[in-house]
């Protein structure tokens, strides 16, 4: 790759997702040449068809935020895009474009004197772009990133180290009693634990390994293929790796959804996993329902809201296909050593109140790149109040703020949900001599209801704000809000009660797990003598999958964690986030509601 | 002496009659186009517009479907019915009562004579002036009588007797009132042979309580598992071909479905439960429970049914009709083969052109989820 280049703009805002780049309806088609058409569709219809090798993006902040889909990044490098130049960029995407074989350049500037059309000059290593007769400094690219773009993507990068002999990298990781050395934050302790390193600061580079690989259906044939590309015959350690059907199973996309499914049980076939979880639930929740994803431990996953399991103090942070693939060929997963926010919550939850509502607020007061490659921690007694599910509902949200992950201290209830003595894992505290760049402090005491409104995860109202707002669609469920607690307090609402008029009520249990457990405490038929529809564990209409899609100027209320625009239906479908108390009510009342009345 | 059908619609064999139907219903399916046509509704207390097929909506356009039969109820204040699971099922067995005349879109309204309701499919434009005016104009079919002698053995079900009895009598039927004396069947067992017979164009059909003299007569105890084999297009699915299930044993499968009214009714889910119990679901097999009512789904619940089927790995889908899916779950890909409880074999039925689904009993299916082979 050149390294002074130029090429055509492509001009965009701020906070482009990933659903803008490649809606989530378009990332089941099995084949990229196919995809790339439909790049940009919803919001520059022209793209796919028009985009030229070597055209350049130019947008604002926080381009690529959003889900963690590696194929946001592969439809723009196939349609010919080898530069992106932006303000700041999602985490995921970051590390998914380079992979890709995309140069990423950050620059504040360049914005306010280019459009669309016009013709910019890179230079690389002057750190410089030109247009229309103004230069502006951009970021510096690390040597080995601009290695990886130069190979022409991961891939080929791996080939080469795979051709060369892999050389595995010795770690031997810190005794627990090395772990409680205080002064450090909660991703730099998991980090330093298991990458055998005795102190670690903000900006290292660490090689891990980490103890677990997810892998879910939306992405098992890019998997697939790629492990191919790369030659693998064998992966590191298949005993380290789960495969869940979660997103594709059932099977709902009728010339998509089978290939999916097919692939994910050949990797499993020719790799040797054994972990097979097919059509059991949403892969968060069964990733630490099923003890995979244990506190004090690293893992990793194919998805954005991998955060999850931070709720138990699990460092966990999505990656790209390409990167799986290589990380479950060598078995190791570099990580650059994130700053923190300390979010402490004081006081105590009142009826009504969930932990939704306290990271919609978290989100809305920070917005969707306030928490850009950082690590969210979460302290104070509110904090420990909280359930383990309420706690994976916060983590898992701590994604929508662009973080790295959103962790949770150990404490007795951490150590009873794992059936493990806590003091095995009491290390994993937040110090008061730890550096944090921001503290937060919230007293959930005095919050009202949160809703996410259109079209935007950090467009957060309080309840108030938004009263008897009319709603076509409840859907409670996703790996944010479908847990047997949120049932119960979805299903003590509306027991007795009859939903709204021609309101459609979806209901979807997280996992198999807590699909029988609602059906043994007579949830179930709770929500069905109240008008609701039951579908069976999966991730659903959340991710935009066929279980409830709306239609143009309708309004849908979801527990789920995202609202970008045509994700749970056409581009003119509004999409409101909030808990299943919040949730409940406005499926008996036909507006939204607030459950403390 | 009349025949059931001369006795409800007041007119004998070969005479016009015009009749106001006692229930109209209008869902999701097919029907709903009638919306499009209606410009008053004569008797709104009447009319069901019924939301029973995309459950949950599978797409946009669904949506949008579900929209304006919403806003249709509601202007004319009509019974607008949602999740209460498959109309049909829902209407025999909480609205209408012996006697009464049910006039609908689809193609299954023969599953009304079960319970002594005469049940008509019309064409929407048909349903739509039905709609406006609250009268319907006919000419009274001529009624033919089965006899279904002897009992159905063990392997074989109501859905395969109906298919059998079909692959031999289906020309005799055209347009023609069914009278079927079946002594030996349970009530169950009688909505499915009736809710299938009554497809394949016949005018409609009924249970009657005594054998007849004029008669066609069928032995159920030699009844086989049967298939009702794919068909080319939806509008030919009422010619498809039935065979016996030894013709087409051995053939890969890669998905079945138990559901509907003839798989899903609690009836089938226990019949389900009990072939399955201490059984494995093979590996690379899907087997979709769709119950067919809500109150089917509450029941199975309660006794554990949907239970044992998430521990053999099945997919509960929302009560409701599945069998014709565009986008939603349980839709089939590229080359996989179905087999269901459904009765549309048609291509695409189930997603995308080039699958193929096989249409057989709860037994058949259940079955073949632990061989993955029909």
């Amino acid at each position: 790759m050149d390294k002074v280049f130029n090429g055509k703009i492509w001009k965009f805002g701020n906070d482009i997702d990933t659903d803008t780049i490649i809606p989530g309806k378009r990332g089941t088609i099995p084949t990229i040449e196919e995809m790339k058409k439909y790049a940009f569709e919803l919001l520059k219809p022209e793209f796919g068809s028009t985009v030229q090798p070597g055209d350049i993006l130019v947008a604002g902040t926080n381009f690529g935020c959003g889900s963690s889909r590696e194929q946001a990044a592969t439809v723009l490098s196939h349609n010919g895009v080898r530069c992106i130049i932006a303000k700041s960029f999602a985490r995921i995407f970051f590390r998914n474009a380079f992979n890709s074989g995309i140069l990423l350049l950050t620059c504040d500037g360049i914005q306010d004197v280019c459009e669309g059309g016009d013709i910019v000059t890179v230079d690389v290593d002057a750190q410089t772009v030109s247009v229309n007769g103004k230069s502006f400094k951009v970021g510096a690219v690390p040597e080995n990133l601009f290695n990886i773009v130069s190979n022409g993507g991961l891939i080929e990068d791996t080939k080469a180290r795979m051709a060369a002999g892999l050389k595995k990298t010795e770690i031997t990781p810190l005794t627990k009693e090395q772990c409680y050395k205080s002064g450090y934050t909660l991703a730099e302790k998991l980090l330093k634990r298991n990458a055998g390193k005795e102190h670690v600061q903000p900006g290292d580079i660490v090689i891990t390994k980490p103890d677990m690989f997810m892998i879910h259906d939306i992405y098992t044939p890019y998997l697939l293929d790629t492990l191919e590309k790369m030659g693998a015959t064998e992966i590191d350690d298949p005993d380290k790796v789960t495969i869940i059907f979660d997103h594709c199973m059932p099977t709902a996309v009728a010339k998509n959804d089978s290939a999916h499914y097919d692939a994910g049980l050949e990797i499993a076939r020719r790799y040797g996993v054994k972990k097979l979880h097919i059509g059991e639930g949403i892969c968060h929740t069964i990733m630490h329902e099923a003890g995979y994803a244990k506190p004090g431990e690293i893992s990793t996953a194919t998805d954005s809201h991998t955060t999850t399991y931070g709720g138990a103090g699990n460092f966990c942070s999505g990656i790209g296909t390409a990167e799986m693939a290589a990380a479950l060929i060598t078995g190791e997963l570099w990580f650059k050593v994130p700053t923190a926010i300390k979010i402490v919550l004081n006081g105590h939850f009142k009826n009504g109140i969930m932990s939704k509502d306290v990271i919609l607020r978290v989100l809305g007061d920070i917005k969707a790149d306030g928490g850009q490659y950082k690590s969210m921690e979460f302290t104070g007694p509110a904090a420990h109040e909280m359930s383990m599910e309420q706690r994976f509902t916060v983590a898992n949200m701590a994604l929508e703020a662009g973080a790295k992950c959103g962790l949770f201290e150990a404490d007795e209830k951490t150590a009873e949900y794992y059936g493990i003595p806590l003091s095995e894992i009491d290390w994993i505290r937040v110090d008061e001599d730890a550096h944090y760049e921001r503290v937060l402090t919230y007293d959930v005491s005095e919050l009202e209801p949160q809703l996410s409104c259109p079209q935007g995860v950090d467009n957060v109202h309080p309840i108030h704000e938004v009263l008897g707002t009319k709603i076509d669609e409840v859907y409670l469920g996703s790996c944010t809000n479908g847990s047997i607690e949120d049932l119960e307090v979805a299903a003590n609402i509306v027991k007795g009660k009859q939903v709204a008029p021609g309101m459609r009520f979806v209901v979807v249990p997280a996992t198999n797990t807590v699909f029988k457990q609602a059906i043994e405490r007579g949830y179930i038929k709770t929500f069905i003598e109240a008008g609701a529809v039951i579908s069976h564990p999966c991730c659903g209409l959340c991710c935009g999958m066929p279980y409830g899609l709306m239609t143009d100027d309708e309004r849908i209320l979801l527990t789920a964690n995202r609202n970008f625009i045509g994700r749970q239906g056409t581009k003119k479908t509004l999409s409101y986030l909030s808990s299943p108390a919040v949730a409940a009510a406005t499926a008996i009342a036909g507006v939204i509601t607030d459950p403390r009345a | 002496m009349s025949t059931f059908i001369e006795a409800v619609l007041g007119g004998a064999a070969g005479s016009v009659v015009t009749i106001e139907p006692d229930v109209v219903v209008m869902n999701d399916g097919v029907s709903h186009a009638a919306v499009d046509e209606i410009g008053s509704v004569a008797y709104p207390e009447k009319v069901y517009v019924v939301y029973d097929h995309d459950v949950p909506t599978g797409r946009p356009e669904a949506a949008a479907i579900l929209r304006k039969n919403l806003l249709f109820a509601q202007k004319y204040g009509c019974h607008y019915v949602q999740a209460k699971g498959i109309g049909y099922l829902y209407l025999l067995h909480e609205v209408v009562k012996p006697g009464q005349i049910v006039v609908g879109g689809g193609s299954h309204a023969s599953i009304f004579g079960a319970n002594g309701v005469l049940g008509i499919n019309v064409s929407v434009p048909e349903l739509a002036r039905l709609v406006e005016t609250g009268r319907f104009s006919t000419v009274v079919p001529e009624t033919v009588c089965v006899n279904l002698k002897g009992a159905l053995p063990e392997s074989a079900s109501a859905m395969d007797a109906a298919f059998a009895f079909l692959r031999k009598n289906r020309e005799a039927l055209q347009k023609k009132a069914l009278e079927v004396y079946a002594p030996s069947l349970t009530q169950h067992e009688k909505e499915v042979f009736l809710s299938i017979v009554g497809s394949t164009g016949a005018y409609t059909a009924s249970i009657r309580s005594t054998a007849a003299d004029d008669a066609l007569s069928f032995d159920l105890s030699s009844v086989v598992p049967m298939v009702m084999l794919p068909c080319d297009e939806r509008k030919n699915q009422k010619n498809a071909s039935f065979a016996e299930k030894a013709t087409v044993a051995g053939t890969v499968l890669h998905a079945g479905q138990i559901g509907g009214y003839t798989g899903g009714t609690i009836e089938d889910l226990r019949l389900a439960a009990s072939l399955l119990k201490g059984k494995k679901l093979a590996l690379g097999f899907r087997l979709s429970i769709c119950p067919a009512t809500s109150a089917d789904y509450i029941q199975a619940c309660e006794e554990g049914l949907i239970t044992q089927f998430i521990d053999y790995g099945a997919q509960i889908n929302a009560a409701g009709d599945h069998s014709e899916i565009v986008q939603g779950a349980g839709a089939m890909g590229a080359n996989e083969v179905l087999l269901t409880t459904g009765l549309y074999t048609y291509t695409g039925a189930m997603g995308v052109p080039s699958a193929t689904i096989y249409s057989a009993s709860v037994q058949s299916v259940a079955l073949a989820s632990v061989s993955k082979e029909i």
